[in-house]
């Protein structure tokens, strides 16, 4: 029996540092199941499109840094199904959220609206005007002695420089628009203003040159200006925005990172092939205007295109935080869903009680595991004790496999209903005991010697163990059929608990009753459970 | 000395029709109470945290705004309540959550309502687990009377294989009917629900019950064998004494088990235990008491005709 210590000793140390694979009714989580909404697809797309929506839902589960996350397909008679498993998730509504939403991005350009007669003749009119006003409003800057930073407090139509007296600021060449540097850069000296208007995209411009500081690279001017605004078809076009062919489903990957001035948080994206021409395309023709990111819907940030990019690259700099940023990026490269789904039902399971059910289950294997060792050692004496022992190396054998099934393709998740089947087999697997030990009394009785009235019940008792098994083994193999977790569950640790202990009562036990059976005192009738008298019928 | 039992039939079988007679009417009277996740619905677990729990009125009357239909709700433990109603998205779920919360949270005594577990079940997969069911039942009736057609292929005199299987599986029906009659009763009077863990129960019976009868089968096969003096009745009855002991005990050391499991297990597999128990003991009674009976009965019939 050394070997057997022996084989526990080394066997369990080792197996206490696998861990269990507990189900979700155990440790807490949620059970979800999606229906996708296929009614737009073609039966011949349905299989592939639900697999899209399982590696859509993989990834974005993934994303929530659960251990074991479980996201499968179903297909019941019409109905397309996405089954998700969340063990030991705590914030499952978060989780839900996060599943069903649908991130969608989608960038947009300004739309090149043709105007309307009476639009194009309010332009000219309103820019006439502008000129005209532009004109008297130099008049008056010209005049020797003209307060300049009055005047552009009091006409400027630049809101950011006009309560400034239309102070820009000291500015290194490349901050304007190139009309506007040319004259207050290379036409101008400190103290003067240019005595003409100056017209950009933005409006009729009075510009003043007010100092200079550095030479060369570290040039820095101090401009001011006067705005008098003009309108363009831009004007008319704005908020109009013109969805392109990219969106979030060219995206390569997206990434959290900071822009480098301001260390504000920001996402960059990077785009595949397909995208990185199409974006190339939109840059080009959009230079000097804005191009918009929308993200469902809403724009989150409108960049303008300084000049075509062609590397397949963009950044989000939009108003938020590093959390909202990383949840983005996540987000957007879980990309968005094939076809829509919803959350058809839940089960959801708070750890403590999950806890407190695993206890329960525990204690309640423990107690019906004494109390069959206390019956057979009562009813059996001598081979009730060897079955009792070959009962423990059984439940440690299960056990193994259940934890040693984590390294297989096939690992068994221990759920209430798998425990519940657990315990129900130990009480299954003595009954093969009680059938050889029966039969050996049996053969006792009629006046057999031990060692051969034990071989006799091995032998005899093979045909009832074999054909009553295998009809538990046919219900468990229509459970598993029958499909719900739940009973899943139960049916394969019943499976496992019958299969060995089938090995157990043939192998195990018969190898220990045999070696005893050699020793002298081990001959009495009586430690079989039969007494003398029935014996000598 | 032996037991009467195959002469004294006519005992078993009024104590079986007089059961399954109390089943069916019960059934046909009552049906079983479904459990939720064949009904489709809610199911939602509170508990109370530092606080007195509230009574089912106040909280039916809380959540009454916002339309959940029939609201069950039922204190099962000192601090913990369970409410039912209909299917709901998780919009509504989360309103129910910050309604109950709006009621009685208190962030000076730190109060609040915890959520234990949360069921939703559309009709959708209820319907189909109904089906399934069926379907499941039906496929182990006929893989298991196929079993033991099959088992029994070699006993063929003085009766053929056949109807030993067909034995076995009215021993079986009559287990699952009797089950299934008292789940209720249990139903209608102490509101015991039928769920998937009872259904699990019943088909996991079926394999389990046909257990017992195999045993006892296969010592008549075996004694025919033998030749033992006497008429088939005798050699029936002597085999069935010969594995009543053996019936019992393994029948005992599954129902002790499954008892452990329904006095401390968990409250979810309490149905499962129950059923399991109940069904063993019946199945054990069948198996000694009408499988064995059906096939000298049959026996009987045949020569008489003939």
């Amino acid at each position: 029996m050394s070997w057997l210590n022996n084989k526990l000793g080394w066997g369990l140390p080792q197996f206490s540092k696998i861990n269990w694979r507990l189900g979700l009714d155990l440790v807490g989580g949620t059970h979800l199941i999606y229906e996708a909404d296929t009614s737009k697809i073609s039966e011949s797309d349905k299989n592939s499109s639900l697999e899209g929506v399982r590696d859509v839902v993989e990834r974005r589960v993934n994303a929530f840094g659960v251990a074991e996350p479980i996201v499968q397909t179903q297909k019941a008679g019409e109905h397309w199904r996405v089954i998700v498993d969340l063990a030991g998730i705590k914030d499952v509504n978060e989780a839900i959220k996060q599943i069903g939403e649908t991130p969608l991005l989608e960038f947009k350009e300004q739309g090149e609206t043709a105007l309307t007669v009476d639009q194009r003749k309010e332009i000219d009119t309103y820019n006439l005007s502008a000129e005209t006003k532009a004109k008297d409003l130099l008049k008056k800057v010209l005049v020797p002695g003209a307060d300049f930073s009055a005047l552009a407090k009091q006409y400027s139509e630049d809101a950011g420089s006009k309560d400034t007296g239309g102070d820009l600021g000291f500015a290194k060449k490349g901050q304007f628009v190139p009309e506007f540097e040319k004259v207050l850069f290379d036409q101008l000296t400190d103290g003067k203003i240019y005595p003409q208007l100056v017209k950009t995209d933005f409006g009729y411009h009075i510009i003043k040159r007010l100092a200079t500081k550095g030479t060369g690279d570290t040039l820095e001017v101090n401009g001011a200006h006067i705005l008098i605004k003009t309108k363009s078809a831009n004007d008319y076009a704005i908020g109009e925005w013109r969805g392109t062919n990219l969106t979030g489903k060219n995206l390569k990957k997206a990434l959290v990172q900071f822009e480098s001035n301001t260390n504000a948080p920001q996402v960059s994206l990077e785009f595949d092939a397909e995208g990185a021409k199409l974006f190339a395309e939109i840059t080009t023709r959009n230079v000097g205007k804005p191009v918009a990111i929308f993200l469902d819907g809403t724009p989150i940030s409108t960049p303008n295109v300084e000049e075509p990019i062609t590397d397949g690259k963009a950044v989000i700099s939009g108003q938020f935080g590093l959390t909202e940023a990383k949840r983005l990026a996540q987000r957007l490269n879980a990309g968005a869903l094939p076809v829509p789904i919803k959350l058809v039902s839940q089960q959801t399971i708070g750890a403590s009680l999950g806890a407190k059910a695993l206890q329960q289950s525990i204690k309640a294997g423990l107690i019906g595991m004494a109390i069959v060792a206390v019956f057979m050692l009562a009813v059996y004496f001598l081979p009730g004790f060897l079955a009792v022992l070959a009962l423990l190396i059984y439940a440690a054998v299960v056990l193994a496999i259940f934890k040693l099934s984590v390294f297989t393709p096939w690992p068994i998740t221990l759920t209430l209903s798998g425990i519940a089947g657990f315990i129900l087999s130990v009480g299954m697997a003595v009954d093969a005991n009680v059938l050889i030990f029966e039969r050996t009394k049996e053969e006792l009785r009629r006046g057999k010697p031990t060692a051969i009235a034990i071989d006799e019940g091995f032998k005899r008792a093979w045909t009832s163990i074999r054909d009553s098994n295998i009809s538990s083994l046919i219900t468990c193999a229509v459970l598993m059929w029958f499909g719900s977790s739940i009973i899943k569950g139960f049916a394969i640790t019943l499976a496992i608990g019958i299969l060995v202990s089938i090995f157990s009562a043939i192998f195990i036990t018969r190898q220990f009753i045999r070696l005893i059976s050699n020793w002298q005192w081990t001959q009495h009738h009586r430690l079989y459970g039969v007494r003398r008298k029935t014996e000598q019928q | 000395m032996e037991y009467k039992i195959i002469q004294k039939r006519w005992i078993n079988y009024s104590i079986s029709i007089l059961l399954a007679l109390v089943g069916i009417i019960s059934i046909s009277v009552w049906g079983l109470k479904y459990g939720l996740d064949f009904t489709g619905g809610s199911l939602l677990q509170i508990k109370f945290v530092n606080q007195a729990p509230a009574t089912s009125e106040q909280i039916t009357s809380t959540l009454a705004p916002l339309d959940l239909g029939v609201i069950l709700a039922q204190p099962v433990a000192e601090d913990e309540m369970v409410l039912r109603f209909k299917e709901v998205d998780e919009k509504t779920h989360q309103q129910i959550i910050a309604t109950l919360n709006a009621k009685s949270a208190n962030s000076q005594t730190n109060a609040k309502i915890e959520e234990s577990s949360f069921t939703t079940i559309g009709p959708t997969i209820s319907a189909e687990l109904k089906q399934k069911t069926w379907g499941a039942m039906i496929i182990v009736l006929l893989a298991i009377i196929l079993y033991v057609a099959f088992a029994f292929r070699q006993v063929s005199r003085p009766v053929p294989s056949w109807k030993y299987g067909v034995a076995a599986v009215i021993a079986l029906a009559h287990d699952t009917l009797i089950t299934v009659g008292l789940f209720s009763l249990l139903g209608h009077f102490a509101g015991i629900e039928v769920d998937s863990y009872f259904v699990t129960a019943l088909l996991t019976l079926l394999g389990f019950s046909v257990h017992d009868t195999i045993v006892v089968f296969d010592r008549i096969r075996e004694n025919l064998k033998k030749q033992l003096p006497g008429t088939f009745l005798e050699v029936v009855n002597h085999s069935v004494n010969d594995t009543i002991v053996r019936s019992i005990n393994t029948s005992l050391t599954a129902a002790l088990v499954v008892l452990a499991l329904y006095f401390f297990g968990g409250a979810s597999t309490k149905n499962f235990a129950l059923a399991m128990s109940f069904g063993i003991l019946i199945g054990t009674y069948s198996s000694i008491f009408i499988a064995s009976p059906l096939v000298v009965d049959w026996h009987l019939w045949s020569m008489k005709k003939r």
